[in-house]
């Protein structure tokens, strides 16, 4: 005899079911000491929750409705007001999403698709937390690099062969309220309270193809003089999708003019422009997640590893590390070792990397990055660890 | 957070208000400890309601919405007090003002028992305790469906879980209780 579901039991108890169930369920507990057994267990679970429940004590508050609704009006009020207050009409333009646009595209194409792998068909990954990779700079020669002249001929010509742009990004816009803001780019904008931002832009997204080809990745290594790394032949022929989402950054406080800076166009994009602004300038990033679509046919550990390798691990730390990633929805954020120090903290939960640049005068500015719910958040201003957290757990 | 995709009609809103504000306080009003917490909550889940937009109550589900916000909000706060509760003496936790007549024992023998009830459901899985709680506030089981957003059908199957292990929290609590008057006493006396 087929037993009756726990479930249908318990709906049979509360008188739920639909008379025909309700009939059939009764025909076979008659009959059934089985299912009669675990009824009987299922009511004394229901009569001890219901006596429990009622030992609650009632609370006999006012229940007048108009009174609520006036206090609640009240509350209304305050709400819109501070919105009001934090969505004045934008006096400047902005600029300092550029450096992290580009941290960006750099991990997603140095570290990122790597991820990308993982997943199966066409793989999507999408980032919900954040780590820190620690760079030893020595490995990196980074200086080197730049000066490279056959190098920077190496990957410009990857850069022009194999990448298609399949979404130009535009010139960031001046949004001049939330509403818009958060339509625009497609997710609620998070800002930080009882505060006005002085600045408010909307960096619009890019997408991109490419097609790997294993021979010119490989002659960018030897050209770097990272012949040891080795590309996986499994690589070769694949295509990488990159799209990255539309962002939104708002500054407060005396952040420079950013409007004119941005108006004037690339050249004058600062990469600090807060060395224009005072200490009071703090400015907020938020960006959801990019996301990276790959073929599944190469195994993700081989490129993780290859990428880590060429941002200075030693193969067996790169093995390692590999293992313990995951790599489809992990943001791995490598910070030069010496030149920044790197702590971990958290926000609302989030783990969170907090960063602050070693020299003596930028050193009293952090950056905070932390990724929640698909949103990869950097907040950046003046002041102690403390501070910074605590506005980051305001958002 | 700022979500102003879509905006509520005030008028609309405030029908709404009117309609569920009694029936949602209600079930905040058996889960907190403080009449006027229970009503900054309520306050507090018609304000998300309404930076929400009214998506977020489309196709008739305000009601649901309320419920499942409302249920969660409270279990948050009831855990938070545990958290706090954990590191100072428990304060009065709104089941002594019932009756002034009671006497001391009594009162100690109850409030044990509510704190026993909220322990449980501030440890129990957060979705669990809100079952049981609308549950218990009277929501049939195709409301109980639409507020935490199940199926219908697993209705019967996520309550019978929930009290399940409500027993099974609950009769471990008593046993620790029980296994520790001497040190209530102790905690008691050095009041």
């Amino acid at each position: 005899m087929k037993h009756t579901e726990r479930g249908l039991l318990r709906a049979y108890l509360d008188d739920q079911l639909d008379p025909q169930e309700h009939t059939a369920v009764e025909q076979h507990l008659e009959d059934c000491a089985v299912c009669k057994e675990e009824q009987a267990a299922l009511l004394r679970h229901a009569t001890r929750v219901h006596e429990s429940l009622e030992q609650l004590p009632y609370l006999h508050g006012e229940e007048n409705v108009a009174t609520a609704w006036a206090a609640f009006q009240k509350k209304q009020e305050d709400w819109k007001e501070r919105e009001e207050k934090r969505w004045p009409l934008s006096r400047r333009l902005l600029f300092a999403g550029a450096a992290l646009s580009l941290v960006t595209i750099i991990l997603v194409l140095t570290v990122a698709p790597v991820r990308a792998w993982a997943e199966s068909l066409l793989a999507v990954f999408r980032v919900q937390r954040l780590t820190v990779l620690q760079i030893d700079p020595a490995s990196l020669k980074a200086g080197e690099l730049q000066s490279n002249q056959l190098l920077n001929q190496a990957i410009g010509r990857l850069l022009s062969d194999q990448i298609t742009v399949t979404q130009k990004p535009e010139k960031p816009q001046l949004i001049t309220d939330p509403a818009t803001a958060s339509k625009m780019a497609g997710f609620a904008v998070h800002l930080l309270p009882d505060a006005t931002p002085s600045s408010l832009l909307l960096k619009s997204g890019g997408g991109m193809q490419m097609k790997l080809n294993r021979d010119r990745i490989q002659s960018i290594l030897d050209e770097a003089g990272r012949s040891d790394v080795q590309i996986p032949w499994s690589v070769d022929g694949a295509t990488i999708g990159v799209r990255i989402p539309t962002g939104v950054l708002a500054f407060y406080g005396n952040c420079g003019d950013i409007a004119s800076r941005v108006a004037a166009g690339r050249e004058q994009n600062n990469p600090r422009p807060v060395e224009k602004g005072d200490t009071s300038c703090i400015s907020l990033i938020q960006l959801p997640s990019p996301v990276v679509s790959a073929p599944q046919d190469v195994d993700p550990g081989q490129i993780a590893q290859v990428a880590l390798e060429f941002l200075g691990m030693n193969a067996n730390d790169a093995a390692s590390l590999t293992q313990t990633v995951d790599w489809t929805s992990t943001l791995v954020l490598p910070v030069i070792r010496g030149k920044v120090n790197y702590q971990q903290v958290h926000v609302n939960g989030n783990e969170a990397a907090l960063l602050r640049p070693t020299n003596g005068a930028e050193s009293s500015r952090y950056t905070l990055m932390w990724v929640d719910n698909g949103i990869v958040f950097a907040l950046s201003g003046f002041g102690d660890d403390a501070t910074a957290v605590n506005l980051a757990s305001q958002l | 957070m700022v979500s102003m995709t879509d905006r509520w009609d005030e008028a609309e809103f405030e029908a709404l208000f009117r309609e569920q504000y009694a029936r949602i306080v209600r079930v905040i009003r058996r889960i907190v400890q403080r009449d006027s917490e229970a009503e900054e909550i309520c306050s507090e889940v018609f304000l998300r309601l309404y930076r929400s937009g009214p998506r977020a109550a489309a196709d008739g589900m305000a009601g649901a919405w309320l419920y499942r916000t409302a249920t969660r909000a409270s279990i948050d706060l009831l855990r938070a007090r545990r958290r706090q509760q954990s590191k100072e003496v428990d304060e009065n936790d709104g089941s002594q003002a019932e009756d002034p007549a009671e006497d001391a024992l009594t009162l100690l023998l109850r409030q044990e028992r509510i704190g026993a009830v909220r322990e449980v459901l501030a440890r129990m899985k957060v979705e669990r305790a809100q079952l049981l709680l609308l549950r218990h506030s009277g929501l049939s089981y195709q409301e109980l469906a639409q507020a935490m957003q199940v199926h219908m059908g697993s209705v019967g199957t996520k309550l019978a879980r929930a009290e399940a292990e409500f027993t099974a929290l609950y009769q471990r609590c008593q046993r620790r209780q029980q296994k520790t008057p001497q040190l209530q006493t102790a905690k008691e006396e050095g009041r």
